[in-house]
């Protein structure tokens, strides 16, 4: 069998339970660091890092060092740092875009640690098949014990990494978002933006090497990103952001963790793909911009415009009414639907085969020619437009005028009582 | 140059018939938010014509919109009367000189060549018709010599010339030319804007997005104030005068911003 | 029937394998040049899927079958790619490394739930993962060839077209070329040669068929016909050597080694070319400021 599969271990609950554990510790640190990572646009470079680490780990482990070992974490933070020197003097020195730099300087480390791994004696404790997907069958027997309890040494180890992390964010978590947001100025303003940056950097190869056991080189990528990305549509502030990614990343893993042992197959695959459709949610969902908001934002607009375009339809038939002058174009399904719904509403009044404004209708309707007509004459002031060009952008501008932009239209045409087709604009209501 | 004369007068510029170029209500949105409004302008003769406006006022967007480089969401705009699509081989467009790779692995012929790929059309070859023609475009932008050199170890006015020849190997009617004097040394500039003369001399119109006041007055015939919307337009001593630059460069953008921002969101201004 | 002490099927394989490594260097300077050196990857590892997918729904594991399944997933897994971009506001890096990380753990799923689900024959599909030639045959390297020539047709037809969109697509839009459908192509080429690159390197490594080739030949030119020539050479060499040592120690997977030749051209390159190599420009600056 290629990949380990969860079933390996049978149906002793504590023996998940470790397996699971360890895995969600190692998914809040990738989503801790992956925050950062995405928001400074180096998704990528995290990516590069997880695969890049795998010579610095199959060295150290060839030197003596133990897999979850203090020595591993050495060679696989040296060989991140490593990665980003070479690919940042490539573009220094060869002018090679970060991309493709990138894609050179990964692929080429990653090829040296497998050829390392597949060349090396046997029984040096890296399996070649574990490098790719990661193999979370053997981590609860590979224990040590504290207070008289077995303890899985992956799982120290995550949670060790875990705290390190946790703590070296929350004390420089301010230098972090300055530097994120905004370097140069982070820089002027004496931030040490280099060694933040190199300090992101140790921390993307922490974490890598802390979930190497669980998922392997190449799927941690998924580990950093998917939560960090999913958690940036659904969060505003860089903090909020890092705690919804780490809980995505957590709920990710119990749920992948279980599915993988329901399907029996590799747990790392089954929490990545877990994660895309968290990720595929909140892409979905998100408040704010998430597909059905926008689609649901649309129509609740296209609605509004229906109502105020009916009352300021009744309202301009009254004035032409009372100007002698025919009515105007009929209004469409959707706005004979708006009609139906303002009546109801009590801003219409059926009155045989014509409609009325209610004093309320009439105050809403008001405000929606006042909008328009300071539109034109704020148009015709100051943008060189035709006379017969100004209604079609006031159509369109009279749904979005509050009540504070219509007052600073007003000063600025000079208090204008009529617009620039010589009609009165209504007084604020 | 001889095209004028070859087809003499077809839809060209003459006097009764339909602008050279109509923008009618151009309105564009980057991302839902208007960086332009409604921009309403017709150039019906042939001349150098100066697109004027402070940084960030949408002067290359309403260029770009022209194009179709980006959509617009209200309006069109209309060259000889007709849309972009059926007579784009007579538009010629100079982007701005950042907007490439000059890094790329291609040398100075290559790029002018490229002005005659619309022409060409699918999988033909430029051939020694069009190799003639980009020669020649190369000297009328005083480049000859250095025709085999990568694009990459030439100077920024150098650079910008090499764009011009591009667009004079497209032979076009109209021209627009983004930003050509920008970070461009004196001497590439009076090469640059003699040739936009010989241009208009021959009979085509030359749209110039232009950010330096000073040249302008010197340089264009008509010009377009443009701040977010178009301020005034028409001939450069009627349109630049000091109550028209006012409103341009101290504008009431203000207003059009938050609108934006508001339209982009669909909900209202405060 | 043996050449330089080769079986017949090594030399058949490796001639297949070149080919490949020719066309993937050819189409990937395309790519490199458009800035979209990493589009291959997420292809790359979007191919596992398809690959699992193919012998799911088919039963077969003959390489027609499972390469078709594989370019098959690369195209929704780019398909992908443009939804998260047009549909949400994650980035175009970050969106890249979920389509990598998220499609290639499917593929893990399925491909390590096959045995578990009956599918007793699956072995051989994790040869897609790094790369091993030494299980072609003579029938599969000819379909790698036939690949790799139309590949490399469709460059020499299209030229002047990717070309011009590579260097300027504004100016391309501008004078009536549909930008979308020639970006289309070489995205589309680049994802044919990931997925016939993919029994020779796997989808681990593959994009450094169509990324290191590219990057090393443009430090030797600075004309696109001959980067493109030169490229597919140096592409061509690294699958040739990575083939041969690989037959010679059959414990490494081919992948790594084909990268590593690949590197090493590169290497030299960088180091040695004259103008635009390390030397050259050294020498340049110190001239300059004696």
């Amino acid at each position: 069998m290629l990949f380990g599969a969860a079933t390996f271990f049978g149906g002793d609950p504590a023996i998940h339970g470790w397996a699971m554990a360890t895995a969600a510790v190692v998914a809040a640190s990738c989503a801790l660091v992956g925050t950062l990572l995405v928001v400074r646009r180096m998704s990528l470079l995290g990516d590069a890092i997880g695969h890049a680490v795998l010579p610095g780990i199959a060295i150290a482990v060839l030197a003596g060092g133990r897999p979850g070992g203090l020595f591993v974490f050495v060679g696989a933070v040296a060989a991140a740092l490593l990665t980003v020197w070479l690919i940042q003097g490539l573009r220094a020195a060869g002018g090679l875009a970060e991309d493709a730099g990138a894609g050179v300087v990964f692929t080429t480390l990653f090829a040296i640690g497998v050829v390392i791994i597949s060349a090396a004696p046997a029984g040096t404790h890296i399996d070649p098949a574990c490098v790719l997907a990661g193999d979370l069958t053997f981590i609860p027997f590979d224990t040590v014990t504290i207070a008289d309890r077995a303890v899985p040494r992956a799982f120290l180890a995550a949670t060790l990494s875990f705290a390190v992390l946790a703590a070296a964010a929350v004390a420089t978590w301010k230098l972090q978002v300055f530097t994120a947001f905004d370097p140069a100025a982070a820089r002027a303003a004496g931030v040490p933006v280099a060694a933040i940056t190199a300090g992101l950097l140790a921390a993307t190869a922490v974490a890598t090497v802390a979930s190497f056991d669980v998922v392997g080189a190449v799927l941690v990528v998924a580990l950093l990103v998917v939560p960090a990305a999913a958690a940036e549509l659904l969060a505003h502030r860089l903090h909020v952001m890092a705690l919804i990614a780490m809980a995505l990343a957590v709920v990710g893993a119990c749920i992948g963790y279980l599915a993988a042992w329901h399907f029996n197959t590799n747990a790392a695959g089954m929490i990545a793909v877990v994660l895309g459709l968290e990720y595929i949610a909140a892409a979905i969902l998100a408040p704010d911009d998430g597909v059905f908001a926008r689609a649901f934002g649309r129509l609740r607009l296209a609605w509004r415009v229906a109502r105020e375009d009916r009352l300021a339809g009744v309202w301009r038939e009254e004035e032409s009414a009372a100007r002698g002058r025919s009515a105007v174009a009929a209004p469409s399904l959707l706005e004979r639907c708006a009609a139906e719904w303002l009546r109801i509403d009590g801003s219409l009044v059926r009155d045989g085969g014509t409609w009325r404004l209610s004093p309320r209708g009439r105050r809403d309707a008001e405000t929606v020619v006042r909008s328009h007509r300071l539109w034109e004459a704020w148009l015709g002031r100051h943008a060189d437009l035709p006379l017969d060009h100004l209604h079609p952008p006031a159509e369109w501008v009279e749904h979005h005028l509050g009540a504070a932009m219509r007052r600073r239209i007003e000063v600025e045409t000079g208090w204008r009582q009529s617009d620039p087709h010589g009609r009165e604009i209504p007084p604020e209501a | 140059m001889s095209r004028a004369a070859a087809d003499p007068g077809q839809d060209g510029p003459r006097a009764g018939g339909p602008p050279l170029v109509d923008f009618h209500d151009v309105t564009v949105a980057y991302g839902g938010r208007p960086v332009i409004w409604n921009v309403d302008l017709e150039i019906d003769a042939a001349c150098l014509f100066g697109i004027i406006g402070p940084n960030g006022a949408g002067k290359s967007t309403l260029l770009k919109a022209a194009l179709g480089l980006v959509p617009m969401v209200g309006g069109s705009v209309h060259f000889f009367g007709k849309p972009l699509r059926e007579v784009r081989p007579r538009v010629g467009y100079v982007p701005q000189r950042e907007t490439v790779d000059w890094d790329f692995p291609v040398n100075v012929m290559d790029v002018v060549l490229m002005g005659t790929y619309g022409r060409l059309g699918w999988f033909r070859r430029p051939g020694a018709r069009e190799r003639q023609l980009a020669r020649d475009s190369l000297d009328r932008v005083g480049l000859a010599d250095l025709a085999g050199r990568q694009i990459g170890r030439l100077s920024g006015g150098q650079q910008q010339r090499v764009f011009l020849a591009r667009a004079l190997a497209q032979q076009a009617d109209v021209y627009l030319l983004d930003e050509p004097m920008a970070g461009v040394d004196m001497r590439s500039q009076e090469q640059i804007f003699r040739v936009l003369a010989e241009l208009k001399a021959e009979g085509r119109l030359v749209i110039v997005v232009h950010h330096d006041l000073r040249t302008a007055a010197e340089w264009f015939d008509r010009v377009a104030l443009v701040d977010m919307r178009l301020v005034a337009s028409g001939p450069t001593a009627a349109v630049l005068t000091p109550e028209n630059l006012q409103r341009t460069y101290a504008g009431h953008i203000d207003v059009l911003e938050e609108l934006g921002r508001a339209v982009a969101t669909r909900g209202r201004t405060p | 029937m043996t050449l330089l002490g080769l079986p017949y099927n090594t030399l058949v394989v490796a001639v297949g394998v070149a080919a490949v490594g020719f066309a993937a260097g050819v189409v990937g300077s395309l790519c490199v040049l458009r800035k979209r050196s990493l589009v291959g990857d997420a292809a790359a590892h979007a191919t596992l899927v398809g690959v699992a997918g193919a012998f799911l729904a088919t039963g077969r594991r003959d390489l027609a079958t499972l390469l078709v399944g594989a370019l098959s997933a690369a195209i929704a897994g780019l398909a992908a790619l443009l939804l998260v971009r047009r549909f949400t506001r994650t980035r175009d890096d970050a969106a890249t490394a979920i389509v990598i990380g998220v499609s290639f753990g499917l593929g893990i799923t399925l491909v390590s739930g096959l045995p578990a689900w009956g599918y007793a024959n699956s072995a051989g599909l994790e040869q897609f993962l790094l790369g091993h030639t030494a299980a072609l045959t003579a029938a599969d390297a000819m379909l790698l060839t036939g690949v790799a020539c139309f590949a490399t047709v469709v460059v020499t037809l299209l030229f002047k077209e990717t070309t011009l969109v590579a260097f300027d697509a504004a100016f391309a839009a501008a004078t009536g070329w549909p930008v979308l459908l020639i970006d289309a192509v070489i995205v589309g080429l680049v994802a044919v040669m990931v997925v016939a690159g993919l029994p020779a390197v796997g989808a681990v490594l593959v994009t450094a068929l169509v990324v290191i080739p590219p990057v090393a030949a443009r430090a030797w030119t600075d004309r696109m016909s001959t980067m493109l020539l030169l490229a597919g050479t140096m592409g061509l060499v690294a699958a040739v050597v990575g083939v041969l040592v690989s037959a010679a120690w059959p414990r490494l997977a081919t992948g790594p080694l084909v990268v590593l030749a690949a590197a090493a051209i590169f290497g030299i390159s960088f180091i040695a070319a004259p103008k635009r190599g390390w030397i050259a420009r050294r020498l340049r600056d110190a001239a300059r400021n004696a």
